[in-house]
């Protein structure tokens, strides 16, 4: 079973976003479960989601303690919050950020750093507003690259299932992001 | 939302949308709903349905949980497939008209989230607010997955108009409601076979105009009280009938209760709703290692399978029964209702009690093996209820 | 009903009634039975036309103003008239008058009545005439027009002899045109001619023809001479130069003509409609305007709201004051008044009022160039034959039956001086005797009233509304001019009004009545109730919840 934690703020997509990776995941015969932090959800205020998958039926209902990897939404919030809590070693974690790699490295040492500028991305698509971007979609193309659960193919098929507005620039800012995004292999 | 998008897929929805999907394919022709907190997605997406004309029902918003209950009774009072959803405090707010319900023996099929009860206010999940309603007469269905709250939404309206009984389906709130995990929404054409249209045998007519619910006599009363009992007794075989009915068509069974390795079992765990399913896991583990222990899942609260509980926990010679709520001042309440069952039987097991998860704290497989532990060691119950969990 | 031997299995599966609940007949439990009883509003009853004031409101609602207008016409055909100078007791008598505010009928009907003038009046038909029947009526006030209109309608030729030289009477000479616009007048009366009433100026009875020469002419003779003679003071030098009648000097001025006389500071004697017309009047002609009245504003016959708006134009009022001789110069000319200062005495006279008593030793002089009288009009009795007088009018019956054979009469000349509304109400009924004499008509029935008070409406269901003002010239643009007043208000104001009548006595299918039987014995049929006697209980929740009292209860015992 894998376990992966995105950590977001209200508003930004993290929820959907795991969603349309569980139905990525689902259609690649995975068995999958996901679900936001349980409680109340205000905009702007940090926020995270849990998304589970195996390839046998997944029986368990609880919180995901320690997840495998982790995505991280907005680089603000490393200031904030310990987001590697419970994190196992060498679990990945993707930033998205303008930064490069070597910036976080340090802080990171027993893990795997990703960074990809999901937020340039969507504000060149147009997706969100200017100081709200949507960049859950993008983030999701980094994702699909640096491991290799699941393909861009299903993701983008998911995408087009869960977005309605938009669909075209979300599947470019996908792809871009899947060519984009740098990782320590 | 686009048809082709809904039937016959598997699709990765919450709990809540597997509710709405499931009285989408049963057809309900009413649905009245209190339409803010403590409601939930349920009727949001059933009001997109039928703005959408997807579902051809009348959604009627009403003022109080009272009064979507009240709208209920009244719809179905007329020969109405009806529905309503609610959570919590809701509930505890319908309950007057839960009692009209029922003894108007009016199938209606209500959803509610299992939501702890304020104050301290709380938005998740354990089952006393659905449990307060026991004495109602509304037959009770526990649910562990979003597939299981599909089917036994469809299974409800079934069992509801065959009994005249109204049906409650429960789901816990999160971590059933707000998950999202693949369900197999079936095809319309199966449902319909499966789930016809309604035909009351009872309904408002103004060519035969009667009175309905009038005054009884101490006379009669009591004779059609007892006909609410039998139609529990009925109820009780009529679920496990559509259940093998449902599995005919839809592949897929959940039993009355459920029980999980217990042929052998010496300690047979007892649960409901969501716990069920992390349990699944310990008891599998632990039967690894070779203890001999088993599951009993509780799936239909009331009518109480009292031969069917018997007939498994009998054979054990300890049962730990983990509740998810608490009458206070004496024990967990599916703790009561399992000791009454087994009082007279003269091959009965020792019966532990334990409280877990109030308001939502999470139960994580080391509660579950923590309680496995105990009721192994322990000779005797020395305490009417464990309370788990909790920092004393 | 026991049925104690029945088992679980005998019984439904819920508690619903063994039979119909038709079987049972709870109106055998009944002492008292419901009826729609409709009844009449006090507007209808106390407009002296009886006009149904209450039906026309109601139309008016629904936005059927030609049947509202012609409703009005069918017992008042001068609806523009009376929107404008009657007095209104429809209004005193409404019931809204004790909730809020009454009801602005007498807009509603000016509204209706130009509304009809305008819209209905160009396409309604005239009736054929039958040429066999004539009928002469003497005099072109508000009863001759009236009983000619209702005439014409039944297709009797009518021929209308008056001695000025326009129609109208005392609507032309003696009302003044910032209160009833000439046009006003003229459009009105065209329904008379449109439908071939024949008029015959500056012939006056007694002077160019006898009564007795029209009954040989015609089939019938109908006397409105109304009542025309100002009366005497009796006080020295009545015969001064500047001392006018009050109906010549309101003639003269309608007629446009140059009064002579006629002076800067006016006096006016008198306390009644005429007087404030005259102060008015000659407010306008440039003058200053003092009115002597003897009694106190409460006592003073004249329209509350027309006294009100003299003094506003700046008329003064002396109150408790009597005249006792005119002051004259040595060329004849009015200088001024003596007058006595008046209390009212503890003695009540014919008039209901109390009466006033001078005090003694109290003369004083008021300074004046013009005095005119308006105390009060009499009939002039001088021109009638002696059999048809009674003690100072013509004597007719309600109906307008006199001691002569052929002769009716009607308005001021069989009542003395009333007002237009009473001479309109009177014309008709006249018209319906005549009717009967010349055709066998049947005289319409005498109308019972059941009258609707306060008490018995169910104020529940009605909110506190304010009633419509009326639009009205500014002063300072009255001065020097005729101008009318009062102008128009909106087709939406109007509405508004309208939705303001309870509709006292009168099912305007509220519902209250069919959503509150607890039996649901009360059916909707086509657009009416039935009461469902074999159910209804006799409660009494329906004639209860009827905010207008339109349902009454009734003993059982004596259906």
């Amino acid at each position: 079973m894998v376990e992966i934690r995105f950590h977001g703020r209200g508003g930004q997509g993290a929820v959907i976003a795991s969603e349309i990776l569980a139905s990525a995941l689902f259609k690649e015969g995975y068995y999958c479960q996901t679900f936001p932090e349980f409680g109340v959800e205000r905009r702007g205020a940090p926020v995270q989601a849990f998304l589970r998958f195996d390839k046998k039926p997944i029986v368990i209902r609880y919180k995901v303690y320690h997840p495998d990897h982790i995505i991280i939404l907005d680089s603000v919030l490393l200031n904030q919050i310990n987001v590697t809590d419970g994190l196992k070693p060498y679990g990945t974690i993707l930033i998205n950020t303008n930064k490069e790699i070597s910036f976080y490295s340090s802080f990171f040492s027993n893990y795997k750093v990703a960074v990809c500028d999901a937020t340039q991305i969507a504000l060149k698509y147009g997706l969100g507003t200017k100081t709200a971007p949507i960049i859950n979609t993008a983030m999701l193309g980094a994702f699909v690259r640096i491991h290799s659960f699941v393909s861009l193919d299903s993701v983008l098929e998911s995408i087009k299932e869960y977005v309605e507005v938009k669909q075209e620039e979300n599947i470019l800012a996908c792809r871009e992001a899947y060519e984009k995004v740098r990782f320590e292999s | 939302m686009k048809e082709s998008l809904i039937y016959g897929k598997k699709k990765v929805v919450t709990g809540n949308h597997a509710v709405s999907y499931g009285v989408l394919l049963s057809k309900a022709e009413v649905i009245a709903a209190y339409p803010i907190t403590p409601q939930t997605q349920i009727v949001e997406l059933l009001s997109e349905f039928c703005a959408s004309g997807l579902l051809k029902a009348k959604f009627i918003k009403v003022e109080s949980e009272h009064s979507a209950m009240a709208a209920c009774v009244g719809a179905a009072a007329t020969g109405c497939r009806t529905f309503t959803a609610t959570s919590a405090h809701g509930l505890a707010l319908m309950h007057e008209m839960l009692h009209w319900a029922v003894g108007g023996r009016l199938p209606i099929v209500l959803a509610n989230v299992n939501r702890a009860m304020g104050p301290g206010w709380s938005v998740w999940t354990d089952q006393n607010d659905s449990l307060s309603q026991r004495d109602v007469g509304f037959v009770q269905f526990y649910c562990e997955s979003n597939q299981e709250v599909l089917d036994t939404t469809i299974q409800a309206f079934k069992i509801a108009e065959t009994c005249l009984i109204p049906v409650m389906l429960v789901l816990d709130a999160f971590v059933l409601s707000h998950t999202s995990e693949p369900v197999d929404i079936p095809y319309q054409e199966d449902v319909d076979k499966f789930l016809p249209p309604y035909k009351p045998k009872y309904f408002l007519d103004v060519n035969d105009p009667r009175a309905f619910g009038g005054l009884t006599s101490p006379d009669h009363y009591y004779e059609i009280r007892y006909k609410i009992e039998e139609a529990h007794r009925k109820a009780l075989k009529v679920s496990e009938e559509v259940d093998n009915e449902f599995y005919q068509i839809f592949g897929r069974k959940y039993g009355v209760v459920e029980s999980y390795q217990c042929e052998d079992a010496k300690l047979i765990l007892v649960t409901s709703g969501t716990i069920t399913g992390t349990a699944r896991q310990v008891i599998d583990e632990e039967r690894s290692k070779g203890k001999r222990v088993g599951l009993l899942k509780i799936r239909l609260f009331r009518p109480s399978p009292i031969s069917q509980i018997k007939e498994i926990l009998t054979k054990a010679e300890k049962v730990a029964v983990i509740d998810r709520n608490i009458s206070f001042g004496h024990s967990g309440i599916f703790c009561q209702e399992i000791k009454s069952i087994l009082y007279n039987e003269i091959r009965r097991p020792m019966v532990f009690g334990f409280v877990i998860g109030l308001g939502g704290r999470d139960v994580v497989p080391d509660d579950i093996r923590e309680i496995i532990d105990f009721t192994y060691k322990a000779d005797y119950p020395e305490e009417m209820v464990y309370f788990r969990g909790v920092r004393l | 009903m026991k049925k104690l031997d029945l088992k679980v299995k005998d019984y439904p599966e819920l508690a619903v009634s063994w039979e119909k609940t038709l079987i049972n007949k709870t109106g055998t439990w009944r002492t008292f039975y419901p009826k729609y009883f409709p009844k009449t509003p006090p507007c209808n009853y106390y407009c002296p036309a009886n006009e149904n004031i209450q039906k026309y409101i109601a139309l008016t609602l629904k936005g059927a103003l030609e049947e509202a207008y012609l409703t009005i016409l069918e017992k008042n055909p001068f609806p523009s008239i009376t929107g404008r100078v009657c007095y209104h007791p429809c209004e005193t008598g409404c019931n809204r008058s004790n909730f809020d505010e009454s009801i602005a009928i007498h807009m509603i009907e000016r509204f209706l009545g130009d509304y009809g003038l305008n819209f209905v009046e160009p396409k309604r038909k005239s009736e054929k005439i039958d040429n066999n029947k004539k009928v002469a009526i003497i005099g072109s006030g508000p009863s001759g027009l009236s009983c000619a209109y209702y005439l014409l309608l039944n297709g009797i030729k009518v021929t209308i002899l008056e001695r000025e030289e326009d129609a109208g009477g005392i609507l032309f000479y003696g009302i003044p045109s910032y209160r009833l616009p000439k046009e006003i007048l003229k459009s009105e009366i065209e329904k008379l001619t449109k439908r071939g009433a024949k008029f015959i100026f500056k012939k006056e009875l007694g002077k160019d023809f006898s009564l007795v020469d029209l009954t040989k002419e015609y089939d019938a003779v109908f006397l409105a001479i109304g009542a025309q003679i100002e009366q005497e003071l009796g006080i020295p030098n009545e015969e001064a130069k500047g001392v006018l009648m009050g109906l010549d000097f309101l003639k003269e001025v309608n007629l446009k003509r140059k009064i002579k006389n006629f002076g800067k500071n006016v006096l006016v004697i008198g306390g009644g409609n005429t007087a404030i017309d005259c102060a008015r009047v000659a407010l306008r002609k440039g003058a200053k305007v003092k009115i002597i009245y003897r009694r106190t504003k409460e006592e003073m016959p004249a329209v509350k709201e027309e006294v009100e708006e003299a003094i506003k134009e700046g008329v003064e009022i002396i109150f408790l004051t009597a005249p006792v001789k005119i002051i004259k110069n040595k060329r004849g000319e009015v200088r001024g008044l003596e007058c006595v200062k008046m209390k009212l005495s503890g003695e009540v006279d014919e008039t209901g009022r109390r009466k006033p008593v001078p005090i003694r030793n109290s003369n004083f002089i008021i300074k004046g160039d013009t005095i005119i009288k308006a105390i009060g009009e009499r009939v002039d009795l001088s021109i009638l034959p002696k059999e048809i007088i009674g003690k100072k009018t013509i004597f007719a019956d309600e109906y307008g039956k006199t001691n002569m054979e052929k002769v009716f009469a009607g308005g001021d000349c069989v009542t003395g001086p009333k007002t237009v509304v009473e001479a309109i109400a009177y014309g008709r009924k006249s018209a319906y005797l005549i009717l009967h004499y010349l055709k066998n008509y049947e005289i319409p029935k005498k109308e019972s009233f059941n009258l609707v008070s306060y008490e018995n409406l169910n104020l529940y269901y009605f909110e506190k509304q304010k009633r419509i003002e009326e639009n009205k010239l500014p002063i300072n643009k009255r001065k020097r001019n005729f101008k009318e007043i009062i102008t128009a208000v909106s087709d939406q104001e109007i509405r508004y009004e309208a939705s303001r009548c309870f509709s006292c006595g009168v099912c305007n299918n509220c519902d209250n009545c069919y959503v509150f039987c607890p039996d649901l014995a009360i059916l909707k049929k086509n657009g009416e109730y039935e009461i469902l006697y074999d159910y209804c209980k006799g409660c009494g929740v329906c004639a209860h919840e009827c905010p207008r009292n339109v349902i009454s209860m009734f003993f059982e015992e004596e259906k």
